[in-house]
């Protein structure tokens, strides 16, 4: 794409038909990208405070014709991915889109799930504090994306209709030995269509209403299969749900959401995994409420404040094994997060905040940030 | 995922497309001709108007407008109605996110606003402009010149850049008008 600067506006000698005409279309390479770097200083354990460039993104889009297109996102973690480095690479998103009609279009690839309120929207610019809430991570495991095919539909009313059937969750992935389950269940078992185990295919369907000015709300469902066909993993199903809402009430913005995930048919694979460090949950859930005021912006001063209150539990039940032997569900916990952002220009924030889990399992911490998108 | 969930979860999207399109207008892409129609239906005429900047206004308007993202083609028309001048029409080119939303505008002769058509929207994330509630926020504004998106234009969660560049895109055609279009001895908005 060439974007076009025109200060001289039209020669009034032009015919008019062709004043008229519908704007030229043609095929158009454009590029966009984001980037957050994070620094975090846990309060217990100061030895552990890191500096990361958590994620440099770099997106092409390709306009085939005027009703076909490209998106694709290639994404890099923690710097430097190697053997003997946190970081990777990875494709974020690549799909193809195609409009059936004006207000329709089918979507195929590689694309994100419709879920929650960060998903979809996870450049650093566009959520309050230096990270992604807790819910969003370990009970929406954002960024989350499968293969598959999709379909979008839109009224002038402003409901949006999402749906599609795409590649779900591989629970022979679940590593028992590693506490990575327990940060999020789903996050551990995500497969992000690299050789993506096919056998068992998801469904999900999403719903947002955004026509009253500054209000959206909407839920979705995700469900499927998760045994893939493996030996031991038969009759294992994944299904995620929630709701949430967005409403700028004046110089307040407000945002809810609740997720709730279930894994069924655990419990012969938990019976074979007893004794180790991380049994698969049957289900588990997280909400937060969170408020930002923007009465210093409407003041020209470009700073943010919030707040975000979370409860959320990743093990919040185990299927019954029998007496003695089903897990104790993990406690709930309760994060109460307050910070600032500072929208240095556009495109460009500066954030700080401070996380206070308020329950007892610590994990309280300082964090800066600074995030780009263009 | 069972036969009764599968037709749960698409039997309702494909109600959907099979339905007859929607017939609301500000819906839908529109040409210009039906942008103009739509924004000014009691117009007798729209006449092309050729318009040069000099240095100093391309200052100011680059200036004033504020963080802009990136234009296309932008075109106007002074729009003549039964008894005089009603105002300009025009039409514009702002980058969503890395695309052109194509959309029109009105600004009637005293400087206030009519609410923007989306001629064309190419993205995958942030039609919601499209919607019919968002844009009437700009009608009857007299500070168009001064408009911030989020606070005095509510945001819509999930197409925020397309919110704001298209803000951004009304706050410059309406320094446009106020520069260079504005009827002499008009008191500014």
């Amino acid at each position: 794409m060439k974007p076009r600067i025109l200060l001289i506006l039209l020669a009034g000698s032009l015919p008019a038909r062709c004043l008229a005409a519908a704007p030229e279309v043609e095929p158009a390479l454009s590029w966009w990208g984001y980037g957050e770097l994070t620094y975090d200083r846990p309060t217990d354990h100061p030895e552990e405070a890191r500096f990361d460039l958590a994620r440099f993104v770099i997106g092409a889009g390709y306009r085939f014709d005027e009703h076909t297109r490209l998106q694709s996102e290639l994404e890099v973690e923690h710097a430097v991915s190697s053997s003997s480095d946190p970081g990777e690479v990875e494709i974020e998103q690549a799909y193809i889109e195609h409009d059936l009609r004006d207000d329709t279009f089918l979507r195929a690839g590689l694309f994100l799930i419709p879920s929650g309120l960060l998903n979809e929207n996870h450049e650093p610019t566009r959520f309050h504090g230096v990270f992604r809430n807790f819910v969003e991570t370990a009970i929406i495991p954002s960024t989350w994306r499968e293969g598959g095919i999709g379909v979008q539909h839109s009224t002038a009313n402003g409901l949006k209709l999402q749906a599609g059937l795409t590649t779900g969750f591989d629970l022979s992935k679940w590593d028992a030995a590693s506490s990575e389950g327990s940060d999020s269940p789903l996050g551990s078992i995500h497969q992000e269509l690299a050789q993506a185990r096919a056998v068992d295919f998801s469904a999900h369907l999403a719903v947002n209403y955004t026509g009253t000015p500054g209000l959206k709300v909407g839920a979705s469902l995700f469900t499927g299969g998760a045994g893939q066909g493996q030996a031991g993993f038969s009759g294992a199903k994944v299904s995620l749900w929630e709701g949430h809402l967005r409403w700028e009430v004046g110089d307040v913005e407000l945002s809810a959401l609740y997720a709730r995930g279930r894994i069924s048919g655990t419990a012969p694979i938990n019976l074979r995994l007893l004794g180790s460090a991380t049994l698969i949950p049957q289900s588990f859930y997280g909400a937060y409420l969170e408020a930002a005021w923007r009465g210093l912006a409407q003041r020209d001063l470009p700073l943010t404040p919030f707040m975000r209150y979370e409860r959320f539990n990743t093990a919040a039940s185990y299927a019954d094994l029998g007496p003695g032997l089903t897990p104790a569900a993990h406690p709930e916990r309760r994060a109460l997060t307050v910070g600032l952002d500072w929208l240095w220009t556009r495109g460009v924030i500066v954030k700080a905040d401070y996380v206070d889990f308020t329950d007892s399992g610590g994990g309280d911490r300082l964090a800066l940030g600074l995030g780009y998108e263009f | 995922m069972n036969r009764q969930l599968a037709t749960a979860l698409f039997g309702a999207p494909m109600v959907v497309l099979l339905a007859p399109a929607a017939p609301a207008v500000a819906a839908d892409y529109l040409t210009v001709g039906q942008a103009q129609q739509a924004i000014f239906p009691e117009a007798r005429a729209f006449e092309p108007v050729t318009l040069q900047l000099d240095e100093r206004q391309r200052r100011a308007l680059s200036a004033a407008a504020g963080p802009q993202p990136p234009h296309g083609q932008l075109r106007a028309w002074r729009v003549q109605g039964a008894t005089g001048p009603l105002g300009f029409f025009f039409t514009d080119e702002v980058v969503g996110r890395q695309d052109f939303i194509d959309y029109a505008l009105g600004i009637n002769a005293d400087g206030t606003l009519r609410a923007p058509e989306i001629l064309s929207y190419r993205e995958s994330h942030g039609g919601e402009i499209r919607n019919a509630a968002w844009r009437r926020q700009f009608a009857r504004r007299a500070d168009g010149t001064r408009l911030r998106n989020a606070i005095d234009i509510r945001n819509i969660a999930g197409a925020t850049l397309s919110c704001e560049h298209l803000t951004a895109g009304v706050r410059y055609l309406a320094l446009l008008w106020q520069l260079a279009l504005q009827p002499p001895g008009a008191s500014t908005p």
